[in-house]
């Protein structure tokens, strides 16, 4: 390290006081607290007249699940949402920035949808200038007057855009499913179908997601947001435990005499 | 290409994270002049660290109408550049009136990835036709070279091409020779290179002022020796051979 | 011009109530005292020639130049202020040279020309500057583009022309290059009616002294803007004098 951090002037905003001693530590082996990362499966499909976005819903932070019900598809504008996987902070602060922009768009040009590549590249420009310190992986789904549309966006700002696509930690057992059923001609129901099944396989596969499937579908004549469209991992409603007598088995029986006997201490007036 | 030291094979860690590893085109890209214009060429993979993220990538991007790129080295430096440089020359076509040079492209190109290298893993091969020089191609390296050539190559899987250029390449060659030279490249490259593969994508671009795209998919690639499973006499891991 | 300034004419950023700039109509004022300066268009690339007033008999030979090279494949000719010339002289050069360093290609003249017009007229438009007193002529070969010409006068109003002058006697210039087919002469050919006109437009009554300049741009030199040769020059000079002899034979009978 270059730089003696412990001799720069505590007068300032900032105090660096600490950094070299938590840098010793670090090497010492502790670990430092880290930002909530959302182990996430995400995908998007289109189909033949809607496209359709998926998440689960787990939350984490290491390897503890700090929400297990979070929302991860988020609003972008009427016809486009967006979903997130990386640190989760992040994905709300772009998604949130994106949407107000679209929605000064739409301000704009009343009469017109908004071009889901203006998203798209509001999105790349900002990530892009962050180098990938602003860890936001995106799927972004949408339809403006062009058609339908569906963008993976990478955390350094590189954009893909593909008929469907999966994202996150559970990305590969996701991929496996839309790869193998995926066809142009899909319904909605199927496409729906398929979605659930790639974020499920995600659920019960990988150890960064999991519990609920939030669905969301974009068509012409408006947008359904499903949260908590499939509930695979419900506890049951009650919980109480019951041990009807005579459960456990009696498996010896012995008997053991006991000679009891009394003595009393008592005081005695002298 | 091996631009990124961390894109090709399997890392000590595989598993692949999202943040840490950069989205690349570990590639194969080939540009070629011939009697009338040049060809572009790209395989279609894109890879973070060991997993594909896009396996039917267009490498070859629109510049302008009569000029075309082909981007290797990170997905999302390459896509930036190619976005100015393409601002770049829709002004000029408004304000000179005419299609761009592809020379003033390339140079924009080298410009930009020579001020930024620190920053940038770029690798762009600027390829195109103009009425003052013809079909041109440029390779801007990482570094910020440029150099004119009759043809390049670039990406993880130009490794495996020298050779098979340096002795296939003719001056002068027709529309059909340069396609064929150039898809067989890709594919001889595909087959080679773990970060190249998927499709192959080639693109035709001459007085017309337009490219014509041209697709083959991994069944409509030509075969080579490395398809053909003969096995040789007296396999060494037969079981009862009869050594010669 | 005959109209009398009436306090319009003290700012460039004025109108007079009859909609005119006096302070850019003075400046087209200072371009027809100068020396007159041609330009020919031709099939093969464009020659230039200008009647440098020599004011003082101690002035060495060959200074105070009025046709300068901006770019390999560039040239011109100024009349006016030369300050102001020399001013936009070195705006040109600058322009021409970012922009080989931006795209490596030579700068076309058609570009080159509309930066400098803007330049030139946003020079009319302010209060706190004064219009450039000079009008200016470019010109350039290029094997594809062919022979190229522009003028630009000191409002910023540009043309693309095959033929043109400035300065002093610029009418009868003018008259004497109409008649000239332009479009099917060559460099070799124009140069020396270039040099003709310069000689036959001086006042010897008003202006005593004078240095003819010659210079070329075209197929012949290779698309490289240079001054002519020193042959060129003389057998120019040579046809210049031996026409005019005849004609002033003929018209003195």
């Amino acid at each position: 390290m270059a730089l003696n951090y412990s001799s720069i002037d505590d007068d300032g905003a900032f105090s660096f006081r600490n950094l070299e001693r938590n840098s010793k530590l670090e090497k010492m082996g502790l670990k430092m607290p880290s930002f909530r990362k959302t182990g996430t499966t995400i995908v998007g499909v289109t189909t033949r007249d809607c496209v359709i976005l998926a998440a689960d819903t787990r939350a984490t932070s290491d390897t503890i699940v700090m929400e297990k019900n979070c929302e991860k598809i988020h609003y972008i504008g009427k016809y486009m949402h967006c979903c997130g996987a990386g640190t989760a902070a992040d994905t709300m602060q772009v998604t949130r920035m994106v949407s107000a922009n679209v929605s000064l768009q739409a301000f704009k040009f009343p009469d017109e949808m908004v071009p889901v590549v203006f998203a798209a590249r509001s999105l790349r420009q900002y990530l892009f200038k962050y180098m990938g310190y602003v860890s936001a992986a995106l799927i972004l789904g949408g339809i403006d007057d062009n058609g339908s549309h569906l963008y993976s966006i990478y955390p350094h700002g590189s954009i893909d855009k593909l008929p469907y696509i999966s994202m996150g930690s559970g990305s590969m057992a996701a991929i496996s499913e839309l790869e193998s059923r995926w066809n142009e001609n899909l319904t909605e129901e199927e496409g729906m179908k398929l979605a659930c099944d790639a974020i499920l396989a995600g659920v019960f596969n990988d150890l960064g997601s999991g519990s609920n499937v939030d669905l969301c579908i974009i068509k012409r004549d408006g947008t359904r947001m499903l949260r908590n469209y499939l509930t695979p991992n419900k506890k049951p409603a009650t919980s109480k435990y019951i041990y009807p007598a005579g459960l456990t088995k009696v498996l010896a029986k012995s008997e053991i005499k006991f000679q009891i006997t009394e003595e009393t201490v008592m005081e005695v007036d002298a | 290409m091996s631009l990124i030291s961390h894109c090709g094979g399997l890392q000590e860690n595989s598993v692949h994270d999202l943040e840490k590893d950069e989205v690349s085109t570990g590639t194969t890209i080939v540009a070629a002049t011939y009697d009338g214009g040049v060809i572009v060429g790209a395989d279609s993979r894109t890879t973070t660290g060991s997993y594909i993220a896009n396996r039917v990538t267009d490498k070859l991007t629109k510049v302008c109408d009569n000029i075309f790129c082909c981007r290797s080295g990170s997905a999302a430096d390459t896509q930036a550049i190619t976005d100015i440089v393409s601002y770049y020359m829709d002004l000029s076509s408004i304000q000179m009136g005419e299609p761009p040079l592809v020379r003033a492209a390339a140079t924009i190109f080298r410009n930009l990835i020579y001020e930024n290298r620190h920053q940038l893993t770029a690798g762009i091969i600027v390829a195109g036709w103009d009425k003052k020089f013809g079909g041109q191609v440029y390779a801007v390296n990482v570094s910020g070279t440029i150099v004119q050539q009759n043809i390049s190559i670039g990406g993880s899987g130009s490794s495996y091409l020298y050779g098979y250029m340096d002795s296939q390449y003719k001056d002068g060659m027709t529309q059909e020779e340069c396609e064929n030279l150039v898809l067989n490249a890709i594919s001889l490259a595909i087959k080679r290179d773990g970060s190249s593969g998927g499709v192959v994508r080639l693109g035709v671009l001459n007085h017309t002022g337009s490219i014509q795209r041209k697709l083959f998919l991994g069944d409509q690639l030509p075969k080579f020796y490395d398809n053909v499973l003969v096995k040789p006499q007296g396999d060494i891991s037969g079981g009862d051979t009869t050594m010669a | 011009m005959s109209s009398i300034g009436t306090g319009y004419d003290l700012s460039a950023s004025q109108f007079s109530p009859d909609g005119r700039v006096f302070q850019v109509e003075y400046a087209f004022k200072a371009v027809e005292n100068s020396g007159t300066a041609i330009a020919l268009r031709g099939s093969d690339g464009v020659v230039f020639a200008v009647e440098k007033l020599v004011t003082s008999k101690l002035h060495e030979d060959g200074t105070g130049k009025r046709l300068f090279s901006i770019e390999n494949h560039i040239g011109m000719a100024v009349g006016g202020l030369m300050a102001d010339a020399s001013a936009i002289l070195d705006i040109a050069r600058g322009e021409a040279r970012s922009f080989r360093q931006s795209y490596n290609v030579p700068i076309s003249l058609k570009y080159l020309n509309e930066r400098l017009s803007m330049y030139i007229h946003a020079h009319t438009l302010y209060s706190a500057i004064r219009p450039f007193g000079c009008a200016i002529i470019i010109g350039s070969y290029d094997s594809t583009d062919g022979p190229q010409m522009y003028m630009i006068d000191p409002a910023g109003v540009s043309f693309g022309y095959f033929g043109c002058a400035i300065g002093k006697a610029k009418q009868t210039a003018k008259t004497e290059i109409e008649k000239l087919s332009l479009k099917t002469m060559t460099c070799k050919e124009l140069i020396k009616e270039a040099a003709k006109i310069i000689y036959m437009v001086h006042d010897e009554l008003k202006d005593k002294q004078f240095e003819l300049e010659l210079s070329w741009v075209g197929k012949h030199t290779d698309g490289k803007y240079e001054e002519v040769s020193k042959e060129v020059y003389e057998d120019a000079l040579k046809y210049a004098k031996a026409s005019l002899d005849d004609d002033s034979g003929s018209d003195g009978e």
